[in-house]
């Protein structure tokens, strides 16, 4: 009855949504905004206690998916129905981002005390949640289209929250672009891929993948089309500057996008895996993309000063993986990789937010010394970087391990190796963060910085019990990989990666050892680094300025050719009159004359064959 | 061979009229081309009427029209051109270019 009842849970946060409403700053000018909040916290939590009993009643009764479908259109031979997968899977991730949400949210009431926006801010919040829900809950791969789109237009609003900063407008427009790019570009290959399959049903796809014959161009394009939407959704290279911009955003959305709204790209992809496998210049073309990304933006990540975007760029390189993973066909692994990653980020945002309220800058060199004064941050931190990069026994292990193995034994030695090295990179640079921010001397910045309130330290907290938990709730629902499976060799590589790179970091950045560690690379890489590959001027001189030249011209050849040619005939005939008035001498003779030459002229036009030899 | 002489000589009359008509400075020499003109015309009737309808002489019945109607005519051109010259003091055509554009 609860599992059949499933696709209510999108409705909470959108009743939410609409309720908040009222308590705008325009409406409601007496109460202030909290209620706002208030009644956000209240259906998320029903939607999240909805998902617990149906994933509950689901899995007690071990029965297998449960498929609904919605009429929702129907034009001539088209039939659009909304085809809904109620299973484990499903109520797992809506569990993940219903529960991500409420901590989510809970640490917003503590964050935005001193905003009056929390009408918006929660409304845009639950309208992130409802679509999210929608999109794991929807096996179709037009509707997940659509409620990405929503999705992509949620980032906007969401990101230019405070829109009276120049740099918020900035962000929120590449965000709002980049990722509508490629969203038209997924738009493309959903509408290619519906003549040959006839279906936009993910089960109906996949089983048509298994016998399709289908040229190779087409379906390589097709699947290219098809990574081309989640490249943008997951900041992968080379859409991945929105996601920098993005930080300009409130925090507490933050924790959400960097753990949950990044990842429903490769939700999609996961569960296009079968399709794209048809094609193996879009699997190639997917490993390349996310390792390339990984590499690059756990680098980039290593030469931030800003402690947000130090956790943005690895948001990047962990989509990464799971890119590297799908275009290795390991759906499951990447899933593993989703969760785990999810829950870490989120701890791991939620500490960084945690320093900034109250140290005020972002600036990781202007931190230290908080070790001592915040020490349920600090755990909170590190427990999120053990729970990320691959440390047994938490949950970031068995993920990587999983992707690992996968690997190994399809022989791509590679990108065993780029994974190890992404995860060393990683250790590295949480490692520094941890240390900037932590460990040596306090700063000016830093003198007077107390631990938040309790609705900002429960969620931290909560989301440090998760990650910590997370290996013990994995093998309570089977999910964990069975050991035997495991290459215990790439175990143990994957562990002393892991803790030489934070060794590493720890040594130079908690240990101090050394006056200016980053003085050891040439200054013109770290500049190259630190300024993320100088992409924004990267864009500036290839699309922007494509773009904008043509716009520039066809706006030229509109205003002074088109419009031109249409106004010359009107200022041809004015100027026709005018020149032809003149005519009117207002002389008798002349009209007299005018008169007499046109009776000649008509004479000698009706005579004409009569005239003789001429 | 007769008529087309005559008409060749009308024809010629009714062009020096038009000439003077177009070229004229002077109100009346203008309302005399006209004169011309009519009087063109009349010689074109008569000779038409000598030589093609000899028997019922239509044309001469419309030369005597033309004669009366020239001469009703003439008496109201030269009484706007005193009208004119009252206002105007002068009869010279390119001072009455006041209608223009």
């Amino acid at each position: 009855m609860i599992t059949e009842t499933s696709w209510l849970i999108p409705l909470y946060p959108l009743i939410g949504a609409l309720l908040t409403i009222p308590w705008s700053p325009g409406l409601i000018r007496r109460t202030g905004p909290r209620p706002a909040g208030y009644i956000n916290i209240a259906t998320t939590l029903m939607a999240f206690i909805h998902s617990l009993l149906a994933f509950h009643a689901l899995w007690n009764r071990h029965s297998s998916p449960q498929f609904f479908f919605a009429p929702w259109l129907q034009v001539a031979d088209l039939n659009l129905t909304i085809p809904l997968e109620v299973s484990a899977i499903t109520l797992g991730a809506v569990i993940l981002i219903t529960g991500l949400n409420l901590l989510a949210q809970v640490y917003a009431i503590g964050y935005l005390e001193m905003d009056w926006g929390w009408g918006r801010f929660f409304a845009f919040m639950a309208l992130f949640e409802a679509g999210m829900c929608a999109l794991v809950l929807c096996n179709s791969l037009f509707f997940a289209y659509v409620l990405l789109e929503i999705l992509t237009l949620g980032t906007y609003l969401l990101v230019g929250f405070w829109f009276n900063q120049s740099l918020v407008v900035t962000g929120a427009r590449d965000a709002f672009l980049t990722k509508r790019v490629g969203d038209l570009i997924l738009l493309m290959a959903v509408l290619a891929i519906y003549p040959l399959a006839h279906t936009w049903d993910f089960r109906e796809l996949a089983a048509w993948a298994q016998t399709a014959e289908v040229e190779p161009t087409a379906m390589a394009l097709i699947a290219l089309g098809l990574v081309a939407g989640p490249m943008s959704k997951c900041a992968q290279f080379p859409l991945h500057l929105w996601l920098d911009e993005a930080m300009e955003g409130p925090l507490p959305s933050t924790i959400l996008r960097n753990g949950v709204v990044v990842a429903t790209g490769a939700w999609i992809l996961v569960k296009l895996e079968p399709v794209l496998a048809l094609s193996p210049v879009a699997t190639t073309g997917a490993i390349v993309i996310g390792a390339v990304t990984a590499l690059g933006a756990t680098l980039i990540a290593i030469a931030q000063i800003d402690a947000k975007r130090v956790l943005s760029y690895l948001s990047s390189a962990y989509m990464g993986l799971v890119f590297i993973a799908v275009g290795a066909h390991q759906p499951e692994a990447a899933l593993l990789l989703v969760l785990t990653y999810a829950l870490a980020m989120a701890a791991l945002v939620m500490g960084t937010g945690s320093i900034i309220l109250s140290v005020i800058t972002q600036d990781l060199t202007q931190m230290g010394g908080l070790g001592s004064r915040r020490p349920i941050t600090g755990l909170t931190i590190l427990v999120g970087t053990f729970g990320l990069v691959a440390l047994p026994p938490l949950g970031g292990f068995w993920a990587l391990l999983q992707l690992m193995t996968g690997l190994w034994t399809d022989h791509y030695g590679g990108l065993v190796v780029i994974v190890l090295a992404v995860n060393g990179l990683t250790a590295f640079s949480l490692a520094r963060l941890f240390g900037l921010m932590f460990a040596g001397t306090p700063n000016q910045m830093t003198t007077r910085a107390p631990e938040p309130i309790w609705l900002m330290v429960m969620p931290m907290m909560v989301m440090v019990g998760l990650t910590l938990h997370l290996p013990l709730l994995l093998q309570t629902l089977g999910l964990l990989p069975a050991w035997a499976e495991l290459n215990g060799d790439l175990a143990l590589a994957l562990t002393w990666v892991s803790l030489s790179g934070f060794g590493i970091g720890a040594l130079l950045y908690i240990g101090r050892w050394g006056d200016r560690p980053d003085a050891i690379v040439p200054l013109r890489l770290r500049n190259l680094l630190a300024f993320d590959f100088y992409t924004p001027r990267l864009y500036r001189l290839s699309v922007v300025l494509g773009v904008d030249s043509l716009s520039r011209i066809a706006d030229w050849l509109d205003r002074y050719l088109v419009d031109g040619l249409v106004n010359l005939v009107g200022v041809a005939s004015l100027v026709s009159g005018e020149a032809l008035k003149y005519n009117n001498s207002g002389r008798f003779q002349f009209y007299m004359l005018t008169i007499s030459l046109c009776v000649v002229a008509i004479a000698l036009f009706m005579t004409w064959q009569y005239l003789p030899g001429l | 061979m007769q008529l087309e002489y005559f008409l060749l000589l009308a024809a010629a009359l009714f062009c020096i009229g038009i000439y003077g008509l177009v070229t004229s400075r002077n109100v009346i020499r203008v309302l005399m081309s006209i004169e011309l003109m009519l009087n063109a015309v009349n010689l074109n009737l008569m000779a038409f009427a000598n030589y093609l309808d000899p028997a019922t002489a239509t044309g001469q019945v419309f030369a005597v029209f033309v004669i009366s109607i020239a001469a009703a005519e003439a008496a109201v051109g030269l009484a706007i051109v005193l009208s004119i010259y009252r206002n105007r003091d002068t009869v010279d055509m390119e001072q009455f270019n006041l209608l223009k554009w």
